[in-house]
Order: structure tokens, then C-alpha cells, then sequence
């Protein structure tokens, strides 16, 4: 791009860069605005407070002024004209990772669009902490050296948070541009809730106030958390996401030597073993210099990279919402009687690590029932706002038949109906998208099954939650007419006639005539637990047994603390009881107590049974389900013994003096690789004090499987009641 | 009315209901309640009283639902409280033993529509009358106006010698709730016959016209389905006078149903439909004939009226051929008129035309 025109340039591609309109411009500044608030307070390790103020500008037609503030770091001095001044700063275009920024080209086209629409500046108050007072300046482009223009710089005491309190560390932008704003679908309003419900550690303040200084929209999201998202880790490329373009581009611009330590470096995924076995199928000198490799040997490297067995790449550069955080933003943006939520496990599609995340709300009053659900989309923490009927995301959800989850799907196919929202989340580092517009996400079969199977989840949530609601009543009913009607028809009919009162246990039963199944979930504040109590009642004639299922929460914090009936867990987020046979008239009971969630994170279980004869408020557990759960774990645990095997491998590689046995330099360098990732992040001499199981003062390759395997478990969560 | 049951008798059958479900509770069942089943599939025609009456299908209320739980202990409370009144002299209304069980806890009633149906419920399975129960139905009678004259016993206990045309005003005599001979006496009469009209329209045309003279006749307002006492007045005056019964009705599927209540029953009251319905009683109009034969402006029979009509099909009142005949003509036709539909033909073709022709066509001329 010539710098000459960068003004040009932006004028062509306006409509990907999100200011083809004026109602969407407003939407794009304060997203770019907001991108950055959020990811400067992340890195920073900030729980974000972010103010947006849309003031309509009194006697100019279409004129608003956008105002953004946050408790961010702030920008020293001498970044603030680059960040705001040039088109395309910032390193985010070169890096492999899960960030906001993969969309728009940031807040220098805030300050373009002002300066073009307004010939105005754009004002930026700035404060770290480490200076006493903030940095105001304005700035406008010199669009033809694309660098900034900067007057009226100076020092302000006067830098207020909305509580008028001098801010200690922040960033302000105060942006006046042509725009349009609205409320509804399309609007900052329900770009800021969006944005707010897959941010749940973010505050986020909204207000919006017309030409006489009335206000006509205003909101505060609070944060459901305090828990900042894990930060992300960039990450090299992987082999398979590379095409013929860009190796050879990488091999041009290589500064490796040799073309051995050039895969190694250049790519994830790639051990030493890998790495001799491309090179040898691609017929490829390894002490060949990258930028001397001819593009045939280039295409030959493509070729192996396909043949060869190759480690996945590292996929804990995500960082997914995680299914409890949603449920508490979903909640927390929306009224509604149901929420679940799904977060699937990380995946690799082309290279490219993702992740999906679902949720689902139901009974919402604010909506119509009759019609189409509310659908929110979201790449990597972005809400997506137009473009619905093409994106990937829109075509998963019109994939999965509703129908038999109980929502409306007239023909079967297509967005269902009903008094719900969906909301799809897809956290990767390398979200492809339709257009440069980066509104609608692009094909992928991994992609799409992956959403299908979390939406199928949820749907089967949603389904059970329904029955069980429907039985609920029901049971309520006969709980009512059994304790009390019942008696009150005794005791009235035995007085009219002046005779005994009978004996209504018989009567119950024949009443009842059924098992019912009455569960809660409660918060103990003392103890800081949550308590689930399910109890079984018997008011059938014949003595029943079963064994008992529970939904939890199986996250890496929460553990049983108090379970006295044992049990087993039968997969991911479902534990099993047996429990003793239940006399007529009896009752069976389970309880049980987790430790290391927050207050509201699990607030109702779902209960299955294996057994004969039906129980009322649960449900028959759907072995085929199960089934595929742990088949999906089995495959899941067999990659991950697979992973690290090659892992081992690779170890062993560094074995320099074939010992057999890998002395703490070996292990240090080792570590650089992928096994690196499998290990407590200690030094190498720590990790061989600890698995040193023959205190030889070297690990050996048992001892080193000792050594990543024990790290393995504790992460599958399956704690100290894993075994029965 | 009938033979007046003794007190003793009353609380015996009423205990027989709650004795009932102390019976049931004691074997280890449900408490149930056995009554006949009310709808047009358990009526027959009685050959000996001439009107319709519940056959022998028994329908069991028990208490596997939470709804018909409510009921049992509802009828329970409605026992006590009528045996109390019976002990005490009282009688209530039923709108008084609606508010009364908002004492009766988890028995107490939802709507005054549910405890007029207990009340109903407890006649029948006792075969009891409401008035054995001490309660009086909230709906008063209709109006009446032509030559008779009655007496009525006031609040003091005196009789009251009143003539239904001399001695009232435009709106007519008011029936009382209670028209059986301890409360009304039949005394003199000067006329041909008896008309019922339904609506209070053509109640009041037939009035200012004069046509309760001109035609010698009495002009009873049924006010829509007429009321027990209304029903109970036009029984006793047609068999001690010995006069015919006339109805004159609009031309839709509701009508037929109240023409029928008079004639043979109501689907409701068939437990007493002997002291109710008049079997003399005749349909005078308007017939599905007149609305083509006078070419009367009329209405699109609406879904609610073709499912009303179809259901007079199967009705055993419904089933004579000339009954068919009509209900099938308004089918086919699908159309409805209302009384008033005459008045297309001036405010005095109904009396000077209309009903003379009618009332030829059986005999009654004027």
C-alpha cells in the first residue's frame, strides 16, 4: 500500500472496514474502541471498567460524538501518536493468536473516519500510573505520511472516572463523526449487551443522549466475575494451515541457516523426528539454506508435511468463555425461566486450533414465541452483527432438528421458533471469515460439526428441563391432593358421620402410584459449598431399586467434599449412585456437597436412572448418549497418550550423549519443545528432583511419561473420587 | 314440589354421600363420588312422564386428581353447611354459600359457577331438591303479563291477590325464585293459551301492541334460557288451566335448545325434569321455513353455530323427523334470523301478520 493514499484506500474499502453506513460507523468506532479497551486491560491484567457516551452534536444533522473510557494502563506518551496516528500499527497482523483485533484495522480508522466525515480531531486523554498527571492532546492524520498531527498537547489534573474521581491509570478518546444512532437489533445499545455477555469480567457503561441533552438510552452491565479470560499465548503456525504462497514467503524471508532448525522454529507441531522425516521424504538437504529452496523442494515440504505424522498444534493459546461464565453473562443480559450453556473441547481444523461454545435460553418473556429465536454470534469474544443469514455459525444452528427438542421448526429446517436465544461462540486463532467485511464466519466442516454436536447439548438440556418442569406440576398436583386435600376429605367425611378416620397410607399409594424424584441445589454460605440433595420417593406398592445419575459441574476448581454414598463418575459432568432398594412408602436419599465454585455458578441438577419403572421429575438416562460421550472422552484421552507420546519422542531426541536417560541439560533444551507444555513449569533440575523415581539424578523415558502423565490426569479433573 | 322430603330423610341422603368416600378410604381406595353422567349421551325419554330423564350411566368422581379431590372435599363442606341450615331454619343463596366457603379453606370454592354445580351434583345424587337444601338460585323469574291472576304470599305471610294485567305496570308481574303452591296459588284465568317469548324485545312489542288481548293470551319473557322457577310456572299453569304452550323464539341453534328445556328437559336439570318441562309445549317460530318464507333478513351461521347445530342432531329431543327437517334446513341454508328480523315489515306485521298466521296453522286463531 502506498502511504499516499491511505486516505484513498480508506475511502475504497469503507464497507469492509465497517463504515459503509452511518448507522453502522458509529457501531464499528465504538467496537474498535472497545477492542482495545478490553485487550489493553487483559494483557494488563485489569479487570475492565469501560464507558461509552454517544452525544448527538445540537444544530448538525447526523453529527455524533463518541466518547470511550476505560481503566486500561494507559498509553505512554511517546506511543500515543503511533497508536492513534498510523493506519496498521501493531503487531497483531503477524502473530498467531486468539484476539479481538483479527477484525477492523483499530482505532487509527476512528480517528480517519472523524477527520474525513468531520475535518475535525479526535481528543485522547491518557494516564499511566506511573505519571501524576494525564496526557490530553488531539490528534488528527497527515494522511499522506501516514503519521499523526498532534495540537494542543498538555498535562490535566482533570482526568474524572464516572464517579468524578481522578483516574489513576485509563484512556479516553473523544471522536466527533457523521453518524447515525438507533436502537435495536443493529445498534451500539445491543452491541454493548453482546459484548458484555461473552466479557463477563468486564463493566460496561452505556449511555446515549440526544441534541438537548436528554438521555435516551442508558445501561450498566456489571461483571459477573472477577476472573480475568486465561491470557492467550501466540503461537507459530502449523504445517497444515500453511499454503505453497506462504511457505515459500516464510522461506524467502527465513533468517535460519539450515533448513532443520527452519521447521523446527518456523512451525508448531514439529519435532525432531517429524522434522527429519519431512525433510528426508521431501528429499531436502537439512543443512540446506530456506531462502536457496527451490519451489519444488518447497511443494515437496508441503507434500511430506501431509504424510508425515505431526504433533497438533498447542491448542491452550485459546481462550474459550467457559460454559459457566456464559451462563452468568446470558443471565445477566436476559430474563428468562432456562440458560444452558456447552463448551466443547479445544479442536484443530487446517492447523488452526478452535474451540466452540453454545448456550441456550429459553422461556424469555420479553420476545414473542412465535417468533424466530434470537441468534448472537461470536468470534473470539466479537459480536457479530450483520451478515446472519451467511455465516457458518447461523447455518449450524439451522442444521440441528429442534423439533425434537421442543422448538418450533416450521419444515423442519432452518432458524427455529420460539421465546429463545441461541448464542454461538468461536474462539480460534485464525477465524476465517466470508469477506473482508468479517461479519460472517466461512465453511468448515470441523467447525460446523463441532457447533452441531454443543447445539444438540443444550437442545437435549432444554428438551429435559421442559419434561421435567411438566412433571414437576404434575407431582406438585399430587403432592397437594395427597397431603392435604386427602386428609381434609378424611377428617371432614369422618366428622359428618361421626365415625374413626381411616388409614390413608394405602390410600396414598393407590393415589400416588408412582416413584417421584424431588431435587435442589443450595448454596451453603458457611460452608462456601454447594449442596445438592435428591431424594426418592417410593409410593408405589412393589420395593424399587435404581441407580441414580446427577448433572454437575465438572470444572478444573470444583470437587466433591462431602459423598458419602460414593459412586462412580460416569462421564464428563455426570456422576452415578446406586442406591439401596426403596421400600412402598420409602424414600431413597443422595447428597452431596462441591467445593470451588462461585456463588450462582451451578444453581439446579439435572437426574437421570437406570433401573425399571418410570420416576416423575427424572429422567431414563439415554445410554446411547453416554456411549458417545465416552467414546468422544476415549478418542479425546487415546490423542492425548498419543500427544504425548510423541512428545516423549522428541524428549528423547535431546538424549545428545544416548545415555537413554536425559540429564538436566538435555531435559532443559527438551523443554523448549512440546513436552514443555506438558510439564509443571518448573526448571528442568526441579522436574527431575521430582520424578527422579531411582534417584539417578537423570529421568529415564518411564519417568519422564511419569512425569507429563501425572500432569495429564490432574486436568482431566477426575480427582480423588476417579476411581470407585 | 313432589312429596317434601323430612329433615331426617335429607341428612340421611346427604350422609350416604360421605359415606361414600368414608367407605372407599377405609378399603385403602380412592374417596369417590357416583353420579349419573350429565350430557345429552345419558338422557331417555320417559315414556310415562313424558319428558326427558338421565338414564343409567354412572359417571365415578375420585380422587386421583387434584381437581376432582377439590370437588369431593367441596361437596363435603356443602353437606355440612346444609345440614346446618337444616338444623337451624336458615336457607341461604347460593351466591351466600359462594363467600361462606371462603371459610372453608382448601375447600372453598373458585368461581360461584362451581358451587352452583355442587349444589346440582348433591340434588341429583340424593335426589333431593335445591329447596330440601335451603338454597335459593341467585336468577329471578321472568316477566309476565296477560289475564290471569294469582295470589302470592308476601313477607308478612299474607296472600296477595294480584291480576298480571290490571294490577301491574308495563314491565309486567315478576316471578319469584319460588313458585310452588306454599308461596303462589293459581286463582282465576281469562285466556287461550300461553306464549313464551325469549327476548325482551319482541317481549315488549308483543306488550305495546296488545297483543296479550288482542290474542287472549299470557306473554311470559324467558330472558334466554329461562330460569327453574319460569319453567316450573309455565308447567303448572299450562296442566292446571289446561292451556296450550306457545314458543316463540329466534331462529337459531340456542333457541331450540330453550324450546326443548321447556318441552322436555333440560340436558342439566333431567333429574327433575318431570316437575319442569311442559310435553304440550309447541314451537311456534321462528322456523327455518320463515326465514324463506317471509324472506326475513338474516345472519352467516357462524362455526360455533353449525358445531351447536350438528350436536341437535344426535340430541334424542331433537330426534323427530320434523326437528331434523328444520335443523338440517338451517344447515343447508346457513342462515339464522332473530325475532326481530319481523320488524322488516313494519313495527305491527308480527302481531297483525305474523303470529296470527302461525298460531292458524295450530288451531289457535285470533
Amino acid at each position: 500500500m502506498k502511504q499516499a493514499s491511505i486516505s484513498e484506500f480508506f475511502e475504497k474499502n469503507k464497507h469492509f472496514l465497517g463504515y459503509d453506513t452511518l448507522q453502522r460507523s458509529i457501531i464499528t468506532a465504538v467496537k474498535e474502541a472497545v477492542d482495545n479497551s478490553l485487550d489493553a486491560c487483559e494483557e494488563h491484567r485489569i479487570l475492565p471498567d469501560i464507558s461509552i457516551e454517544l452525544r448527538k452534536v445540537p444544530k448538525k444533522p447526523d453529527r455524533v460524538i463518541m466518547i470511550s473510557q476505560d481503566n486500561g494502563p494507559g498509553i505512554p506518551s511517546k506511543s500515543i501518536e503511533k497508536v492513534f496516528g498510523s493506519l496498521l500499527f501493531g503487531s497483531r497482523f503477524h502473530t498467531i493468536r486468539q484476539t479481538r483485533g483479527q477484525q477492523g484495522i483499530g482505532i487509527t480508522g476512528v480517528v480517519m473516519y472523524s477527520q474525513l466525515t468531520t475535518g475535525k480531531t479526535t481528543r485522547v486523554t491518557s494516564k499511566i500510573s506511573k505519571e501524576a498527571t494525564a496526557l490530553q492532546m488531539d490528534i488528527g492524520l497527515d494522511t499522506k505520511k501516514n503519521a499523526a498531527l498532534v495540537s494542543n498537547r498538555e498535562r490535566t489534573h482533570d482526568f474524572l472516572d464516572h464517579e468524578g474521581m481522578p483516574v489513576e491509570h485509563g484512556l479516553k478518546v473523544e471522536a466527533p463523526m457523521k453518524a447515525k444512532f438507533q436502537r435495536g437489533r443493529k445498534s451500539v445499545g445491543q452491541y454493548l449487551r453482546m459484548t458484555s455477555i461473552v466479557n463477563p469480567h468486564a463493566t460496561i457503561r452505556y449511555r446515549a443522549i440526544d441534541e438537548n441533552q436528554e438521555i435516551i438510552e442508558e445501561f450498566v452491565t456489571e461483571r459477573v466475575t472477577d476472573r480475568l479470560p486465561r491470557p492467550v499465548r501466540s503461537i507459530k503456525p502449523h504445517p497444515h494451515g500453511i499454503e505453497i504462497g506462504a511457505m515459500n514467503r516464510l522461506l524467502r524471508d527465513s533468517t535460519e541457516k539450515r533448513m532443520s532448525s527452519f521447521l523446527r522454529h518456523t512451525f508448531s507441531g514439529v519435532p525432531m523426528r517429524a522434522m527429519k522425516e519431512v525433510l528426508a521424504h521431501a528429499d531436502v538437504e537439512s543443512a540446506a539454506k530456506p531462502s536457496e529452496v527451490t519451489p519444488e523442494g518447497a511443494q515437496r515440504i508441503l507434500n511430506a508435511f501431509n504424510t508425515v505424522r505431526l504433533m497438533p498444534p498447542p491448542t491452550d493459546c485459546l481462550s474459550p468463555i467457559e460454559d459457566l461464565l456464559i451462563k452468568k453473562g446470558l443471565s445477566k443480559a436476559v430474563d428468562s425461566a432456562f440458560v444452558a450453556t456447552v463448551t466443547r473441547a479445544p479442536n484443530v481444523s487446517l492447523g488452526n486450533p478452535f474451540q466452540v461454545e453454545v448456550g441456550l435460553i429459553f422461556g424469555r418473556e420479553d420476545i414473542p414465541a412465535d417468533g424466530a429465536v434470537d441468534v448472537l454470534r461470536f468470534a473470539n469474544r466479537v459480536p457479530l452483527m450483520y451478515q446472519q443469514g451467511g455465516c457458518l455459525l447461523t447455518k449450524a444452528i439451522e442444521a440441528v432438528a429442534w423439533k425434537g427438542y421442543g422448538l418450533e421448526q416450521p419444515g423442519g429446517k432452518g432458524v427455529p421458533k420460539g421465546a429463545a436465544t441461541i448464542l454461538v461462540h468461536l474462539a480460534s486463532t485464525n477465524v476465517q471469515f466470508t469477506s473482508e467485511a468479517k461479519e460472517a464466519v466461512a465453511d468448515n466442516e470441523e467447525v460446523f460439526n463441532e457447533i452441531r454436536l454443543a447445539l444438540q447439548e443444550v437442545g437435549r438440556h432444554l428438551k429435559n428441563h421442559r419434561k421435567k418442569s411438566a412433571q414437576k406440576a404434575k407431582a406438585q398436583e399430587k403432592f397437594e391432593l395427597v397431603n392435604e386435600i386427602l386428609p381434609a376429605i378424611s377428617e371432614k367425611a369422618s366428622s359428618l358421620l361421626g365415625r374413626e378416620e381411616p388409614d390413608l397410607a394405602p390410600v396414598i399409594t393407590r393415589i400416588m402410584n408412582a416413584v417421584f424424584c424431588e431435587d435442589e441445589v443450595i448454596w451453603d454460605k458457611e460452608a462456601k459449598v454447594h449442596r445438592c440433595r435428591i431424594k426418592i420417593h417410593n409410593y408405589t406398592a412393589r420395593p424399587r431399586a435404581y441407580s441414580i445419575l446427577a448433572q454437575y459441574p465438572e470444572t478444573d476448581s470444583a470437587h466433591f467434599v462431602e459423598n458419602d454414598l460414593g459412586g462412580r463418575r460416569e462421564v464428563k459432568g455426570i456422576w452415578c449412585w446406586k442406591l439401596d432398594t426403596i421400600a412402598p412408602g420409602d424414600a431413597g436419599y443422595i447428597e452431596f456437597a462441591i467445593q470451588g465454585l462461585e456463588h450462582n455458578d451451578w444453581n439446579s441438577t439435572e437426574v437421570f436412572f437406570r433401573g425399571s419403572g418410570d420416576i416423575i421429575g427424572a429422567s431414563k438416562i439415554d445410554e446411547e448418549i453416554l456411549e458417545q460421550i465416552r467414546t468422544e472422552e476415549e478418542i479425546a484421552a487415546k490423542k492425548a497418550i498419543e500427544e504425548n507420546n510423541l512428545a516423549i519422542d522428541d524428549a528423547m531426541d535431546y538424549d545428545t550423549d544416548n545415555s537413554g536417560d536425559l540429564d538436566a541439560v538435555e531435559l532443559q533444551n527438551a523443554m523448549a519443545g512440546p513436552i514443555g507444555e506438558k510439564l509443571e513449569q518448573n526448571s528442568a533440575e526441579q522436574v527431575i528432583a521430582k520424578h527422579d523415581v531411582d534417584n539417578s539424578g537423570t529421568l529415564d523415558r518411564e519417568e519422564l511419561i511419569d512425569a507429563t502423565q501425572s500432569d495429564t490426569s490432574r486436568q482431566t479433573g477426575l480427582g480423588e473420587w476417579g476411581d470407585e | 314440589m313432589s312429596e317434601a322430603k323430612s329433615r331426617e330423610e335429607v341428612i340421611e341422603s346427604l350422609n350416604q354421600v360421605a359415606a361414600e368416600m368414608h367407605d372407599k378410604m377405609l378399603k385403602g381406595e380412592p374417596p369417590t363420588m357416583t353420579l349419573p353422567v350429565r350430557s345429552k349421551t345419558n338422557i331417555e325419554f320417559n315414556k310415562k312422564l313424558g319428558v326427558y330423564k338421565y338414564g343409567k350411566k354412572q359417571t365415578i368422581r375420585d380422587a386421583t386428581s387434584l381437581g376432582s379431590a377439590r370437588q369431593l372435599l367441596r361437596a363435603l363442606h356443602v353437606i355440612d353447611f346444609i345440614e346446618e341450615m337444616i338444623d337451624t331454619a336458615k336457607s341461604s343463596t347460593l351466591r351466600e354459600m359462594y363467600y361462606i366457603s371462603e371459610a372453608w379453606g382448601l375447600g372453598k370454592f373458585g368461581t360461584q359457577n362451581e358451587s352452583n354445580n355442587i349444589a346440582e351434583d348433591l340434588e341429583i345424587v340424593t335426589r333431593c331438591m335445591r329447596e330440601d337444601f335451603k338454597l335459593r338460585p341467585e336468577e329471578d323469574g321472568a316477566r309476565m303479563i296477560g289475564n290471569v291472576t294469582i295470589e302470592e304470599r308476601n313477607r308478612r305471610g299474607d296472600w296477595m291477590r294480584i291480576n298480571c294485567r290490571d294490577d301491574v305496570g308495563d314491565s309486567g308481574y315478576g316471578l319469584p325464585y319460588n313458585v310452588e303452591p306454599e308461596k303462589i296459588r293459581l286463582i282465576d284465568e281469562d285466556i287461550d293459551f300461553i306464549m313464551a317469548i325469549e327476548t325482551g324485545g319482541m317481549f315488549d312489542r308483543l306488550v305495546e301492541n296488545g297483543f296479550d288481548e288482542s290474542a287472549r293470551c299470557a306473554l311470559i319473557h324467558l330472558k334466554g334460557q329461562p330460569a327453574r322457577s319460569t319453567r316450573r310456572m309455565i308447567k303448572r299453569m299450562s296442566e292446571t288451566w289446561k292451556k296450550p304452550v306457545m314458543v316463540f323464539a329466534d331462529c337459531d341453534p340456542w333457541s331450540f335448545r330453550i324450546f326443548a328445556s321447556i318441552a322436555y328437559g333440560a340436558i342439566k336439570t333431567a333429574h327433575i325434569s318431570e316437575y319442569l318441562a311442559t310435553p304440550s309445549s309447541t314451537y311456534l317460530g321462528i322456523t327455518a321455513d320463515d326465514i324463506l318464507a317471509y324472506d326475513l333478513p338474516s345472519d352467516k351461521l357462524t362455526p360455533k353455530d353449525v358445531e351447536a347445530l350438528k350436536a341437535e342432531l344426535t340430541d334424542p329431543r331433537f330426534a323427530t323427523s320434523e326437528w331434523q327437517g328444520q335443523i338440517q334446513m338451517m344447515l343447508d341454508e346457513g342462515k339464522k334470523a332473530e325475532q326481530q328480523a319481523l320488524a322488516k315489515y313494519g313495527l305491527d306485521f308480527v302481531t297483525d301478520t305474523y303470529l296470527p298466521e302461525k298460531l292458524a296453522e295450530f288451531g289457535l286463531s285470533i
